[in-house]
């Protein structure tokens, strides 16, 4: 079936509105850091009125101490030190206590700015997400056959996925960083990669591709997000170890509003074992497709090399949290490479090293 | 182990015990008196199992395979190692030296992953051992001070302690929790533990990995991949002499090629006719027809991209297409010497070359001189300042240009000659400038030694055909890994304990929670309806015993 020009220009108008309303949410975010309120001694109110309300409620204290405001250390054996396993104490507790607060009324209370902001990024996403799925009825096939769709589809989730955290933790101090980075990355994507909507050879005409690049753009859209996440994780450790060598004056304005580092760090190992199965599984998909289509399921193609090599530093990444002396600074250093292994493989290897994924589209 | 701190909690079967594999590094060496060779195996051994050597080799895995996809492989492609040879005179044979020109065959990549996997069985082994024994102990005692776990909550209840912890454990054996009672009645608590297939998931995942290792060896050593390009119109059967090439696995041998046979009866393709995308292939389609076993009956398929063919074990793939000019030569006695569609091949891969094919053409029974053709075959022939180029890949307005030779074909002697390439060594050459020809056009040689005509074309298709009994156990054992991989995820292995102590009017209940893992998060809600459970069960029992009285 032709394209449909005219919903082609659809598509990209969103997109534009998309990355237009994406950068206001990031003026807003910003804003919330220069004028907002800041939020930490809140955080420690509310945890403590919740956790009155609570134990007048039921007794049932689930939440025993702050997990915002750190305080005793962290229930963790010489055996645990050296079997490898981080002990859910209360420093590093389950709780992020503002959970108490439905999430509407969460947003209502963070001040103009993170409401403003969240309402953009809402916005910006629905427009994000119109402009992938005019893609797709405009080419009659899933829109992520191209290297400029699939970073238009990834973005998408990644911003999508970060919505849902942003709601779910109440993590939005993180929303200038998420979001600043999907405006980035879509905004390369429309300079340097842009590709009119068009037609796929023979071998990409298959549902198990379908399948296949589905699954590695969700993947590829949750690392985005642990990526930014270890980013914020890495300059906030790096802070607290200045802080702590006394190069740097505690009691940071930017660093007081940031999620604590444990909760970034659980944020993080959530969000890729979120992204892991799903990395595992597109993987395995694309293989079946390579099958079909080529007659062997694995063959060192190097896209498939660097899907693998991805795959292992994930892994890696997974052990690591599990091995005295990894954890923490570490871990996160193990996941970024894997994320920067992700990246050269859709901006380097799939563009300038020839292989049988004729996928790039871009000459 | 986290919960096992108050004093009370001896070393009981399960306490000191975990069922992650974790020798830390540095600590197994004997110390004190000299070492015997049996002291360092174990050294070692367990340094290999564990989990530090694992995150080492691991990295060495990611970064060993980066060479893998940064120079050209022999296997993938030859063509760019000799390439590479040629534009790195005096790199090319050190790292060939170093087997990075077949990283995946080499033997320290084999190094890494072989390390990697006896890692992985002495530390997946024990703890399938651990597992099974783990699944028969009883989960540890219940801490003195509950309230000092991660999760915990306090209540008083008008039941008597025995009572209250009765009550107790029937809520959480409800849930399912393993449990293990208080050998005193007088002190009164319950530990129950729940999530034992987190631990089955992980090393069904190990496992998992092993067997792919396994599946995919098994194709190397069983498995076979061959070629061939069939002109459309022909035949062949799927025996060694009749293949291009064959690439048997170790074990494999040329009697284990399927015996079937396949004819090409008609092959097309199509292409966006207009816009920027204009040339490019939108889909193949070749109509065979087939026999599994010679005297069997004969099928008919179509062979698309992406719809092999299975056949007997293997499959046949449409991996590549093109174009053989047909040629008709006289030689100088006025005889049909040669008269047969001659497979050219694209120029350049893609769909940039709109399949401008390059060919020779051979004909050694021609008199008193062999001849031989090099030439250009264009499906769609325009004239670009006096070349002749290819306007579109469909053959609307087909075309040959071609330089004849004349003298030894030199095909009696020296090593096999490519069926694609002319040795002009011993030839002459009869034309100054290519020659063009449209279909039914002849060229006549000079001096009398000939004519050539090109009658037509057909297209021909390159099949592969390969064999893996490695692919469905590899495929297994992926599947596996993944559903061991989310249940590793989504099961949380975790530990409530309840105490009651008299107090008020009854006793004081408290419960304690851990998760040992919990990888998606959840264990806080869980505990905190649990807890409330607990507490709602204790005040339902209390109403019920005042009913009674
Ligand atoms: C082929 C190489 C390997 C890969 C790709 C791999 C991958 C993984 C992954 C993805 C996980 C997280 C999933 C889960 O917790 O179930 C994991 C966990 C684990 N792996 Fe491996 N692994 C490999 C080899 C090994 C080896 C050699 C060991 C032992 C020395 C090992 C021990 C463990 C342990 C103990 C865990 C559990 C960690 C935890 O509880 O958080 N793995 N592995």
């Amino acid at each position: 079936m032709p394209v449909n020009l005219a919903l082609g220009h659809v598509s990209n108008d969103f997109l534009i509105a998309a990355i237009v309303i994406y950068s206001l949410s990031v003026v807003a975010f910003a804003g919330d850091f220069a004028f907002g309120r800041p939020r930490r001694a809140e955080t420690t109110v509310r945890v403590r009125q919740a956790r009155a309300r609570a134990a007048a409620l039921a007794t049932v204290g689930a939440a025993s101490a702050a997990a915002g405001g750190g305080g005793s250390p962290p229930v963790t054996s010489p055996a645990d030190e050296a079997l490898g396993r981080v002990a859910s104490g209360p420093a590093a507790g389950d709780s992020m206590p503002e959970l108490a607060v439905p999430a509407l009324r969460a947003i209502g209370q963070a001040g103009p700015w993170i409401r403003t902001a969240m309402t953009l990024a809402a916005v910006a996403v629905a427009a994000h997400l119109t402009a992938v799925i005019t893609r797709g009825l405009a080419v009659h096939r899933a829109p992520w056959g191209n290297m400029y769709e699939f970073v238009t589809a990834l973005t998408c989730v990644a911003a999508i996925f970060f919505l849902f955290v942003m709601i779910r933790y109440r993590a939005w101090a993180l929303g200038v960083f998420v979001m600043g980075a999907v405006v980035i990355t879509l905004g390369l994507a429309e300079t340097v990669i842009y590709t009119a909507a068009g037609q796929l050879v023979p071998a990409l005409q298959s549902y198990w591709l379908d399948i296949h690049v589905t699954a590695m753009t969700l993947a590829t859209g949750i690392f985005f997000v642990a990526a930014v996440l270890g980013v914020v994780y890495l300059v906030e450790d790096r802070y607290a170890r200045r802080v702590a060598a006394g190069r740097a004056a505690p009691g940071n304005g930017i660093m007081s509003r940031l999620p604590s580092i444990e909760q970034l760090d659980r944020l993080t190992y959530r969000t890729i074992v979120f992204g892991f199965p799903v990395w595992t599984f597109g993987v395995i998909a694309g293989a079946i497709w390579a099958d079909q289509a080529w007659g062997r399921y694995w063959g060192w193609d190097p896209v498939e090399t660097w899907a693998f090599i991805t795959w292992v530093l994930y892994a890696a990444f997974l052990h690591a949290r599990a091995t005295a002396g990894f954890r923490g600074r570490r871990a996160h250093y193990i996941q970024l490479l894997g994320f920067a292994s992700l990246m050269f493989n859709i901006l380097v290897v799939q563009v300038f090293i020839t292989g049988l994924h004729s996928y790039a589209g871009v000459s | 182990m986290t919960d096992v701190r108050a004093p009370e909690a001896g070393p009981s079967p399960a306490a000191g015990q975990d069922d992650r594999q974790a020798a830390p590094a540095g600590t197994g060496r004997p110390a004190g008196r000299a070492y015997g060779i049996a002291d360092w195996l174990k050294w070692g051994w367990r340094q290999l199992t564990s989990m530090r050597i694992a995150l080492v080799l691991l990295f060495l895995l990611a970064l060993g395979t980066v060479p893998g996809s940064m120079l050209p492989q022999e296997g993938a492609d030859p063509a760019g190692v000799q390439q590479y040879y040629t534009s790195h005179p005096a790199l090319a044979p050190l790292l060939n030296h170093l087997g990075l020109f077949n990283v995946f065959a080499a033997p320290w990549f084999a190094a890494i992953y072989l390390l990697l996997f006896a890692s992985l069985v002495g530390c997946v082994v024990p703890r399938t051992f651990r597992l099974a024994g783990s699944a028969r102990t009883l989960p540890p005692r219940a801490p003195r001070h509950l309230t000092r776990l991660p999760h915990s909550a306090e209540y008083g209840t008008a039941l008597p302690p025995d009572q209250a912890v009765e009550v107790a454990a029937a809520v959480l054996s409800g849930h399912g929790f393993r449990l293990r009672r208080c050998d005193a009645p007088a002190d009164g608590w319950v530990s129950a533990e729940k999530g034992y297939l987190r631990e089955v998931g992980n090393l069904l995942f190990h496992l998992a990995l092993l067997g792919v290792l396994v599946s995919v060896a098994l194709g190397g050593l069983f498995g076979y991949k061959t070629d061939r390009l069939l002109v459309q119109g022909d035949t062949f059967a799927d025996t060694a002499s009749a293949l291009d090439e064959i690439h048997l696995g170790r074990l494999a041998t040329d009697a284990d090629l399927a015996p079937f046979t396949i004819t090409l009866n008609h092959f097309s393709a199509s292409y966006i006719t207009s816009g920027s995308q204009r040339g490019q292939p939108l889909s193949y389609d070749a109509q065979i027809s087939y026999t599994a076993h010679p005297g069997g009956p004969a099928r008919t398929d179509n062979l698309e991209v992406n719809h092999p063919l299975s056949v007997d074990a293997a499959k046949v793939y449409l991996i590549g297409h093109g174009y053989a000019p047909v040629f008709r030569v006289t030689d100088a006695r006025g005889q049909v010497v040669y008269d047969a569609p001659t497979p050219f091949i694209a120029a350049s891969s893609g769909s940039s070359g709109n399949l401008l094919s390059e060919g020779v053409v051979k004909v050694p029974d021609a008199q008193p001189d062999q001849l031989g053709f090099s030439g250009v075959f264009v499906p769609t022939a325009i004239d670009v300042g006096g070349t002749l180029e290819s306007a579109f890949p469909a053959a609307d307005y087909p075309a040959v240009s071609l330089i004849a030779y004349a003298g030894n074909l030199g095909m009696d002697s020296g090593p096999p000659q490519s069926v694609y390439a002319l040795d002009t060594a011993g030839m002459r050459r009869l034309t100054a400038d290519p020659q063009s020809l449209l279909p039914g056009q002849s060229l006549k040689l000079p001096g009398g030694q000939g004519t050539i005509t090109f009658t037509g074309y057909v297209p021909w298709v390159s099949l592969a055909i390969t064999h893996d009994p490695g692919q469905v156990p590899a495929l297994a054992c992926g599947i596996a890994a993944l559903g061991g991989l989310l249940l590793s995820f989504m099961v949380r292995r975790r530990r409530v304990f309840v105490r009651a102590r008299p107090g008020g009017p009854g006793s004081t209940v408290q419960v304690g929670g851990l998760a040992r893992t919990d990888a998606s998060g959840g264990f806080e809600a869980e505990f905190a309806s649990l807890a409330a459970e607990l507490r709602s069960a204790h005040d339902r029992a209390v109403h019920a015993q005042h009913e009674e009285e």
